[in-house]
């Protein structure tokens, strides 16, 4: 005798048991993580750049896509599968806007560096990632005025021999880095000392665009565990995300033919659906209010 | 099949609802200023549970499902429970500061009358 359940129903729940204990394995560590660092672990959005506006209004949007698959299922199960596939529809547009939303916060992180193994976690790391993000824009500016030599000195020589304004200004930052560069090399400027030096360079008029993306030293402790757990568990969060956008694909392929064959089928991916949402549940207060 | 008359009767809006309330209540713990963090801890992880167990109730209809759940939930749960608990006394735990401008989670050592460090010396009595 066996469950009174669908096979493929049976094979969802087992699959999603094992997604229960991969998410835990994640979430687990991150708690661990929290408990072991309860002084120093990033919690300030100006640091972290997480927003929780932006959390919260993805939680809603999982949530209300959630209850749309719920009225799928049931509309399915009273063959009225226009408004089945109106609501599936509506579903995978919502589920477009999670990642929207996500890619907005991502790329906060992204553009402020805010990445694992990026970051700075000590004065003396803070002032050698500026010293390092400087001497990137001064040989991006060089590749720019002399894009055909190969090596950076040997852009150098052409650009001295070239002359102009532009080399002016450029041999000019030159200088100042590499004069930075030496202190910071003799342990003779602080990260007070080079945030100063670093604003009086981008409010020079002749090169200062040249560096305006650079950023000030900002140590931030335990920043490369957090934005290494940050990472794996939104990232494999969005890629459930993305697998169930590609399941309710199928459905809403089927458009106008989108019949009751279709039931069990609605109703495992729902209950797929429904976990991803459970996991962010769960996510939003740990990553965004904790 | 038997879950799906009774889940028939279930007004899926209200539970909708009652997780957008839920989800406000734990923004609202978050932008009302609590003194104790573990006050927020406490209430934003109740919250979440409770909308976990509206979303598995309802929207998964596991409140008309058959004993069935019990055996198939009840091994992951406790393997996704045992994982945290069991890295917590190696990793998430320690007896010594691992940064030394902090104290440590579970027991600070009193510095000794004769002076010296403490976490040595602690260390040394094990």
């Amino acid at each position: 005798m066996g469950l009174n359940l669908p096979n493929g129903k049976l094979g969802v729940w087992l699959f999603l048991g094992t997604e229960i204990m991969f998410f835990t394995a994640f979430i687990g560590t991150y708690i661990v993580y929290r408990v072991n660092h309860p002084y120093d672990w990033p919690t300030d959005p100006e640091v972290t750049h997480i927003r929780i506006w932006a959390g919260g209004l993805n939680t809603f949007v999982l949530i209300l896509s959630s209850y749309f698959v719920v009225v799928a299922h049931e509309a399915m199960h009273q063959h009225d599968f226009s408004k089945a596939m109106k609501f599936l529809q509506w579903t995978f547009a919502l589920a477009c806007l999670f990642l929207g939303i996500k890619a907005y916060e991502y790329y906060g992180k992204f553009s402020h560096d805010i990445l694992p193994g990026h970051i700075a976690e000590t004065n003396e790391q803070a002032i050698d990632k500026t010293l390092g993000e400087l001497k990137d824009a001064r040989s991006a500016w060089l590749t720019a005025l002399v894009p055909d030599e190969g090596r950076d000195d040997a852009k150098m020589t052409a650009l001295r021999d070239q002359g102009g304004d532009e080399a002016t200004a450029f041999f000019a930052l030159d200088a100042r880095i590499t004069n930075l560069s030496d202190k910071v090399k003799a342990e003779l400027v602080t990260m007070e000392e080079v945030t100063t030096e670093l604003e009086e360079m981008q409010a020079n008029e002749q090169y200062g665009t040249h560096i305006a993306s650079v950023h000030a030293p900002h140590p931030i402790p335990k920043g490369n565990l957090f934005a290494s757990n940050y990472f794996i568990m939104t990232g494999f969060h969005a890629i459930h995300v993305i697998v169930g956008m590609i399941a309710f694909a199928f459905v809403i392929m089927q458009g106008s033919k989108l019949n009751a064959d279709w039931s069990v089928y609605v109703e495992n991916c729902g209950l797929y659906w429904h976990f991803v949402d459970l996991v962010w549940i769960f996510l939003f207060p740990l990553l965004y209010i904790i | 099949m038997a879950h799906e008359e009774h889940s028939d009767h279930v007004n899926y809006f209200y539970v909708f609802l009652l997780l957008c309330v839920f989800t406000a209540a734990s923004v609202v713990a978050d932008v009302v200023h609590i003194d104790s963090k573990l006050v927020v801890i406490v209430i934003v992880l109740a919250i979440a549970t409770a909308k976990a167990m509206c979303v598995m109730m309802f929207f998964m209809h596991l409140k008309f499902e058959g004993n069935w759940k019990y055996v198939l939930l009840a091994p992951t749960v406790i393997l996704a429970i045992g994982l945290p608990l069991a890295l917590l006394p190696d990793v998430g735990v320690h007896y010594y500061p691992a940064d030394p401008q902090y104290p440590a989670n579970v027991m600070v050592v009193e510095p000794h009358e004769s002076g010296g460090d403490s976490a040595e010396e602690a260390h040394n009595g094990h």
